[in-house]
């Protein structure tokens, strides 16, 4: 008996401990059978989109059931996979993420078999697969700023002399390095590997007037409440205020994007994997794309999808192809984040 | 078990204090260590037990510009907001205490009001009153009949006024309890002897308040320390705290170690601050 208590690690024995003291919350999952599948979802109007969009229309053609988890964090998958405790089958976020998580080997290889990969502008890796993009710009109140009061692109965004004002940009490096290096006349075709140093010193040119929103939402309420002049969001953010709700109605330009991805990766030991992938090929077929962009907002991977789109989603795509805007390269990010990460917290808090 | 809850109520009466805390308070405390410790000490595990090395994350920690800046900020934000609460507390307290038990029941329940509200509602009503075009800058431009905007949001203002009305609370509940215990036969004997109004409040309302300063006082600096929402909503990005940090390197970088090693040195901040002011209680009990 002694023999085998000492043969425990310490690490294990914690891990262990952790796990009876989750015992309760584990149970009700153990209950649930093969028809179900958990994923984890972003909340909000966005969930509730793809609530209408996808999942229920999924349960109607497969019968299986999806629970959703509210938002994905990477650290929480580190610490499902640690703890052997995996709550989550689908994981979604974007393609930065989900690029690093599989370099931590997180995630379990995709059956290429189901998924349709002719059909798509961003084909799915070995084991994440992207379904959306997202464009992010800069946005505005067009009753505060008329035309030719507001910047269209970056270069002109990081111009204080031209535009003075309170800016709002997103507190993150990815996007954020590629908007500075744009901003400051780094051609869209030799953006990467990030020239960093430089992306910093352009950053610093607008850092006094920079506000930081705490969270996503706020990256428009801030515009919408007069507290920022020029905003930096994701189009389908902006899109929204022009939507029945949406309070103020602000503009986005297409002149100059940055175009993030975002898509789904089954987690490693899932304990309903089969549904998990069956789900991810439902979401990359092009008629479940245009009708999830017709409601949420953003432009669909499938290249079919986006002649599927209503006129009203159409009006506010943007054009991949813009020779000023640049796909965010998630590979670059998975390699880079850390490092870029760190010095970025270090520069906004300074 | 009768014979033991005599023993605890005979102790009780007897005055050894000490004894029936012990008694009274061993379930909580048993149900509260059996909770928290084991976490508590997993994090502990995780914080010494770095990937490259015992101890590592501490000294990586230490040794960065990040944390000691963070760390600067989070100790002149914590003492400077508890310092500014506690003013304006006392001053509620006072009032507080002199109001007749019914008044001074429905004057609590506004103090409480705030205290019991959402510190995220409280942040995004702050972001109306204090914004450029917040109620506060265009009240003072409607009264000077022009265009005002005080920097009232996203920096160390508008953090300070936001944490000051989450601590106030926290504050006015301790010493208004040292206030209504001091009998008033100690004022009535201060003002027969000739003492005037001041020197009353000095030489005895402050002295024998100070046991419910020191633990609104307390109680504060511990929360401040931790804040985290507040800085984020109304602080600027050069305002953020320890808790920030925390959740940048185990969310954000996924370094655990660190995001512990810095949890264990606020949890011992905390508990270091409060050790002095134990000992103080007991020293004068």
């Amino acid at each position: 008996m002694n023999r085998l208590v000492s043969k425990i690690s310490r690490r294990s024995f914690l891990v262990g401990a952790m796990g009876v003291l989750a015992a309760p919350m584990v149970s009700r999952r153990a209950a649930a059978g093969s028809g179900t599948v958990t994923m984890v979802g972003w909340g909000g109007a966005y969930q509730e989109a793809v609530q209408r969009a996808v999942v229920a229309p999924f349960t109607k053609e497969t019968g299986i059931s999806v629970n959703v988890a509210p938002g994905p964090v990477l650290a929480k998958v580190k610490a499902m996979l640690l703890t052997g405790n995996i709550e989550w089958d689908l994981y979604t976020d974007t393609g930065a993420v989900l690029a690093s998580g599989s370099k931590q080997g997180f995630w379990e290889k995709l059956d290429s078999s189901i998924l349709e990969m002719k059909d798509l502008a961003v084909p799915p890796t070995s084991d994440y697969a992207i379904n959306e993009i997202s464009a992010v710009g800069i946005t505005w109140d067009p009753k505060r700023c008329g035309s030719g009061r507001h910047p269209v692109n970056f270069a002109e965004f990081f111009d204080l002399k031209k535009f003075a004002g309170r800016h709002a940009m997103r507190p993150f490096p990815d996007g954020t390095l590629e908007i500075a290096l744009l901003a400051d006349g780094v051609a869209p075709k030799d953006m990467y590997p990030l020239d960093v140093d430089r992306a910093f010193k352009a950053l610093d040119r607008i850092k006094p007037s920079v506000v930081w929103p705490a969270t996503t939402p706020q990256s428009v309420s801030l515009v919408q409440a007069g507290e920022v002049d020029f905003g930096m969001t994701y189009v389908a953010r902006a899109k929204t205020t022009n939507g029945p709700g949406g309070g103020v109605p602000l503009a986005f330009s297409f002149e100059q994007n940055v175009f993030a991805t975002s898509g789904y990766a089954v987690v490693k030991g899932a304990p309903n994997k089969e549904n998990a992938m069956t789900l991810i090929a439902y979401m990359l077929r092009p008629e479940v794309q245009a009708r999830l962009e017709d409601q949420a907002g953003n432009t669909p991977t499938s290249k079919q999808a986006t002649s599927m789109l209503s006129t009203e989603a159409r009006n506010w795509q943007p054009d991949l192809s813009n020779p000023n805007s640049v796909m965010i390269n998630s590979q670059y990010w998975a390699d880079n984040m850390e490092g870029a990460a760190r010095r970025f917290k270090e520069w906004i808090m300074a | 078990m009768p014979c033991r809850r005599l023993n605890a109520l005979a102790a009780l009466e007897d005055g050894s204090t000490m004894r029936a805390q012990t008694i009274f308070m061993s379930p909580a405390t048993s149900m509260a260590a059996a909770i928290v410790l084991p976490p508590l000490l997993y994090v502990f595990y995780t914080s010494v037990s770095g990937p490259t090395g015992w101890l590592t994350s501490y000294s990586e920690i230490v040794t960065s510009g990040l944390f000691a800046r963070t760390l600067s900020t989070t100790l002149v934000v914590a003492i400077s907001s508890s310092i500014v609460s506690l003013f304006l507390a006392y001053i509620v307290a006072l009032h507080l205490a002199r109001q007749p038990g019914r008044r001074r029941a429905v004057l609590i329940v506004l103090v409480l009001l705030p205290f019991w509200t959402s510190v995220l509602v409280k942040c995004f009503a702050f972001t109306i009153i204090l914004g450029r075009d917040g109620i506060i800058n265009s009240t003072l431009g409607w009264i000077f009949n022009t265009k005002i905007e005080l920097p009232l949001l996203f920096n160390r203002i508008g953090l300070l006024i936001g944490m000051t009305n989450f601590l106030v609370p926290l504050i006015v509940l301790p010493v208004l309890a040292s206030l209504l215990a001091i009998d008033g036969a100690i004022y009535r004997a201060a003002s027969i002897m000739g003492a005037r109004p001041a020197r009353i409040f000095w030489t005895v309302t402050v002295p024998m308040s100070l046991p419910g300063v020191f633990a609104g006082l307390l109680s504060a600096f511990v929360l401040a320390l931790g804040a985290f929402v507040v800085p984020a909503l109304l602080g600027s990005s050069q305002d953020q705290m320890l808790s920030s940090l925390v959740d940048f390197y185990n969310r954000q970088v996924l370094d655990w170690p660190k995001a512990a090693a810095i949890s264990v040195m606020l949890f011992c901040m905390a508990v270091g601050s409060a050790a002095p002011l134990a000992l103080w209680r007991r020293h004068k009990v």
